[in-house]
């Protein structure tokens, strides 16, 4: 088992009423699942998302990650733990505008004090596998949406997370370079990474292992 | 439209009120500075403007080099502006005053007071000067001896009225009793005047041997015809020093001509001055009062000036700090079909009200500041100064500029935004216009530090100067001014106060080591006949017994007159640079030097001793040659004292002296404080300066504040995607914090040098200086660096610390 939500509530205060995000999820994830979240816009995906990737807090029920409690976690624990497991992929790709793409991708080992050789072989593994060599110099508005978000996934996996966590990847991207970064979502999966993506798409749900529904912060499929 | 542009603006204002605020602390605190230098430097203008004929006033200066001793002073000879006005058409008049002394006793009753503004003054006064009467006729007031003119708050002080004074009479401690007659009374003196007196006494009471060319006493002043080139006229003194100075030196001295005078490194010179010109550029020996300083009024106009500019900065800093808030509003007027100029216009408008406000405030902040920046300065302005018509004018257009040269570069750099990327919600941050806002913050930074640099140097020095070894000691000693006391009773009273406890000791003579008490000082020779190669200037001191135990100085070689030995009268002790000078070397004791006694005969004196040297005058000079004599000198009791309790000590001095002589002011000072006195005005400086640098550092700080949170709010989302990707706090910190840190280090190594440059030319004034060690320079670069981090970290740790979620949600 990778994580299990169980009972989470999160709210929001808006004059004296209190507004729902997320009600009653219970969620479990095994190591090397593929997870596709889906819903209507507002329908609490991203928020989702957030829980599980530790950005975002919630109100009530519990929340086990590798078997430690998150919700008991100090801010500095919790961070260490997403730091090490958790990889993300956002829908406007949120690259760093004035680092260039080698630079991007080598971000997040300068947070995990990893020494520059070893760095440097990492990312340049990282270009390789993802066919980007040749624009390691570029900056991200010189690089097309496709592969801007190319940069990202190999930012997200750089640090050779157990779980990826994609909101939308594909939200901005033709149904070209949709289909391939779905494909190379699914290679990760087979090496054995755990995914899970928000999506509004048929299609890109599809290849997940299964679909989970939400509607108005509550799930609404019989999955577990 | 206007209309509506203002009722935008003010509501702008109000939904910002921090940002409103900052904008508005920040302005007035510049605009309030301005005002303050503004008075100040308008009033340093206005000395002696008030002369219905100051243009064509000039006083007499001297220069004189003579055995090694350097004299520029602002007295000359009595005869010459008579000479003058007798071989000279363009000379329409002169007038001398002759304020030796200082004070007087006049009897108000049974009492007498000290009246320290006195001179006296040739009946031409008011033929030079403008001095309104109230009553009498200044033209022939000063004609007759025993005559005194007076202002109208002498007048009240001593007659109740200006007309009751007239036809009355002053009892003045003149040769022991003198009756003066009022015969005018005018108006009291305007306080911008290089010179201010109450009484005006005749010159024809004045005891001088008149007619000397060689002593230089009066001050003296003429009034050209219209037209006259002073500088050209100052040529004419070449014939007056060959036609009257040098037969009289001739009787003197041995002097063939001007030329051989000159070949032994002499000179001789005299020149006009500018009257107008006295108070901000003239600061010679013997000046009428303490004068201004040409150089103050173009530092502080600089600083003030700065310190606006700094403010403005802040406002465009801010103002485009806060444009990405701006930017939706400016998109969809856009849209609406507003035009580029209008919006121009919308923004200054803002900018032009906010410094509005900030005049007011700083106005209002003046107003609560005067009072103490006089007693800084040590001026005496009042608020009804900016009644002016030309501060009027100026407060009126004032906020107009402020808000133009602040407002313009927000307007233009807001108006430009295109309404697309702004209303997609993008804003290209665009890293190109960095650049200005860059030079912007290290140009207030290096301001900022020049002036730290400036305080900390004025203070260090200042200091030194306290502190420096001066070969005598200055501490716990009080002067007491004997002259209201009987010549007999001083001596017993002396004796009286030395058997009280806590008085150590005490010694006759008004020569002290500080700069306003008595001086006297004469040519002396190494050789019985004077020539212009063995004969050099020298102070001529006449102390007692006990002057050089009480006042703690130091017998390098030979020995100080003692009771013991009988024949000291023709013995005199020199100090170092006076062996010096006279080329005795290390062997000066028992050496012959030969001065004149003052009735034109040559006298023998013999070395019996060497002082060590001791700073008499100013620390700005070097010690000068110096020698003193035994001699009765009473006018001045010194007592050195060691108690607690000193105002005790004090009161009862007081009471033995009011016992002897009832009636009399009893008039003290301590020696320290007159020494402080010395320095009053650099003391003025540097309180000056350490708020001015305080006011910058305060005012680039909410500069860099503003920067801040500009870079805060336009890396916002940068620094979600870094949170989420694992930077901690820290890690966000330092990277928001590394940029500006560099410009701090950068506006250092630029302000280093010109502080340097600055504060080196301020220190020549001194001849026993600080050095400009490279600590001061580092301490500044490190305090500026760690407010600036203080500064930034409020901001860089608020953005550090929010959660990413909400930066990265809106997509």
């Amino acid at each position: 088992m990778l994580l299990k939500l169980e009972g989470i509530y999160k709210w929001v205060n808006s004059g004296g009423r209190r507004i729902f995000l997320l009600k009653d999820i219970d969620l479990l994830v095994k190591e090397g699942e593929f997870i596709s979240i889906m819903g209507p816009s507002g329908s609490g995906k991203s928020t989702l998302l957030n829980v599980i990737g530790m950005i975002d807090g919630f109100n009530e029920g519990t929340y086990k990650f590798l078997n430690e409690s998150v919700h008991n976690l100090k801010e500095r624990q919790r961070a260490k733990l997403y730091k090490e497991y958790i990889g993300f992929v956002f829908q406007s790709y949120n690259l760093i505008d004035n680092l260039t793409v080698y630079e991007n991708i080598e971000t997040p080992l300068l947070y995990k004090k990893i020494k520059s050789s070893e760095r440097k072989a990492l990312v340049a593994d990282m270009l390789d596998r993802f066919n980007i060599v040749g624009k390691k110099d570029l900056f991200p508005v010189q690089l097309s949406g496709g592969q801007q978000q190319l940069v990202g996934i190999a930012r997200a996996l750089i640090s050779r997370p157990k779980l990826i966590l994609a909101d939308e990847p594909t939200g901005n991207l033709n149904s070209k370079q949709s289909q391939e970064i779905m494909e190379l979502f699914k290679e990760l999966n087979e090496e054995g990474v755990t995914i899970i993506q928000a999506t509004h798409s048929e299609t890109n749900a599809s290849y997940g292992q299964r679909i989970i529904q939400l509607l108005d912060g509550s799930r609404n499929d019989y999955n577990l | 439209m206007i209309k509506n542009y203002i009722k935008i603006a003010w509501r702008n204002l109000l939904k910002n009120k921090g940002f409103t605020a900052i904008n508005i602390v920040g302005l007035s605190l510049g605009i309030g500075c301005f005002i303050v230098i503004a008075m100040f430097v308008s009033d340093e203008l206005s000395y002696d403007q008030y002369h219905e004929n100051a243009e064509r006033i000039y006083r007499i200066n001297s220069d004189i080099q003579f055995g090694g001793t350097d004299l520029s002073m602002a007295v000359s000879a009595d005869p010459m502006g008579e000479t003058l006005k007798n071989d000279y058409p363009e000379v329409e008049e002169y007038m001398r005053f002759y304020a030796s002394g200082g004070s007087k006793l006049i009897k108000k009753g049974s009492e007498y007071i000290n009246e320290r503004l006195v001179a006296h003054a040739d009946s031409t006064l008011f033929n030079v000067f403008t001095l309104p009467a109230i009553v009498g006729n200044t033209k022939t007031a000063l004609n007759e001896p025993n005559t005194v003119v007076i202002s109208e708050t002498a007048a009240i002080r001593y007659f109740g009225s200006a007309e009751k004074a007239i036809g009355e009479f002053l009892d003045t401690d003149d040769n022991t009793r003198t009756l003066y007659e009022v015969t005018a009374v005018i108006e009291d003196m305007p306080r911008n005047s290089h010179f201010r007196y109450d009484f005006f006494f005749s010159m024809d009471n004045v005891q001088y041997g008149f007619g000397n060319y060689l002593s230089h006493n009066f001050h003296t002043y003429v009034l050209l015809r219209s037209g006259t080139d002073y500088k050209e006229f100052n040529k004419n003194f070449t014939a007056v020093i060959d036609k009257y100075i040098l037969p009289q030196a001739a009787q003197f001295m041995q002097i063939e001509s001007m030329e051989d005078f000159e070949k032994a490194g002499n000179s001789l010179e005299y020149s006009l001055f500018p009257m107008t010109d006295i108070h901000l550029r003239s600061s010679r020996g013997v000046e009428l009062s303490a004068n201004g300083n040409i150089q103050y009024v173009y530092i502080f106009s600089a600083a003030a000036l700065f310190i606006l500019i700094l403010a403005c900065i802040n406002f465009m800093n801010l103002t485009t700090a806060r444009s990405s808030g701006r930017a939706k509003e400016v998109g969809i007027r856009k849209v609406l079909g507003t035009e580029k100029k209008s919006l121009i216009w919308q923004f200054l408008t803002e900018s032009t009200l906010i410094s509005i406000l900030a005049l007011i405030i700083g106005i209002l902040f003046v107003r609560l500041t005067l009072g103490w920046f006089n007693d800084m300065s040590g001026k005496e302005m009042i608020m009804s100064a900016l009644l002016t018509p030309n501060f009027i004018i100026f407060l009126f257009i004032f906020p107009f500029i402020i808000g133009a040269f602040a407002g313009l570069y927000p307007a233009f750099f807001m108006s430009s935004f295109k309404p697309i990327t702004v209303l997609k919600g993008k804003l290209s941050t665009g890293h190109k216009k960095d650049t200005l806002r860059n030079f912007l913050v290290v140009f207030q930074f290096a301001t900022s530090i020049i002036l730290i640099v400036g305080t900390v140097v004025i203070y260090k020095q200042l200091n030194h100067i306290q502190s420096s070894e001066l070969g005598f000691s200055k501490e716990q000693v009080l002067v007491v001014n004997n002259s209201g006391l009987p010549l007999e009773t001083r001596q017993s009273l002396k004796d009286e106060i030395v058997q009280l406890t806590g008085v150590e000791s005490a010694s006759f003579g008004g020569f002290l080591p500080v700069s306003d008490s008595s001086r006297s000082d004469t040519t002396f020779s190494t050789e019985t006949v004077m020539t212009e190669s063995n004969a050099f200037n020298m102070q001529y001191w006449r102390v007692d017994y006990d002057y050089l135990e009480n006042m703690d100085m130091e017998m390098l070689d030979g020995r100080f007159f003692s009771r013991e030995f009988g024949s000291d009268s023709t013995a005199i002790v020199i100090n170092e640079t006076a062996a010096r000078l006279a080329g005795f070397d290390n062997n000066a004791v028992g050496k012959n030097l030969y001065g004149s006694d003052g009735n034109g005969n040559r006298t023998e004196y013999t070395v019996i001793g060497v002082v060590k040297n001791f700073n008499y005058e100013s620390l700005k000079q070097n010690v000068g040659a110096l020698s003193m004599r035994l001699g009765n000198n009473s006018w001045v009791t010194a007592y050195r004292f060691n108690t607690n309790d000193i105002a005790g000590l004090v009161d009862i001095i007081e009471n033995k002296y009011k016992a002897v002589a009832p009636g009399m002011p009893f008039d003290y000072s301590f020696l320290d404080e007159s020494f402080d006195n010395m320095y009053r005005q650099e003391q003025r400086i540097g309180s000056v300066a350490i708020t001015f640098a305080f006011l910058a550092i305060i005012i680039a700080c909410l500069g860099l504040l503003g920067l801040a949170t500009y870079i805060a709010e336009q890396r916002t989302k940068e620094i979600g995607v870094r949170k989420v990707l694992g930077a901690s706090v820290t890690n966000i910190v330092r990277m928001l914090s590394t940029d500006f840190v560099k410009l701090v280090l950068l506006a250092f190594l630029i302000a280093t040098p010109i502080a340097w440059w600055f504060m080196n030319t301020w220190l020549q004034d001194f001849a026993f200086r600080i050095d400009l060690s490279w600590w001061i320079f580092a301490g500044t670069g490190m305090i500026s660096l760690i407010v600036a981090l203080i500064t930034l970290s409020f901001q860089a740790i608020r953005a550090a610390i929010t959660n990413p979620v909400k930066s990265l949600r809106t997509e």
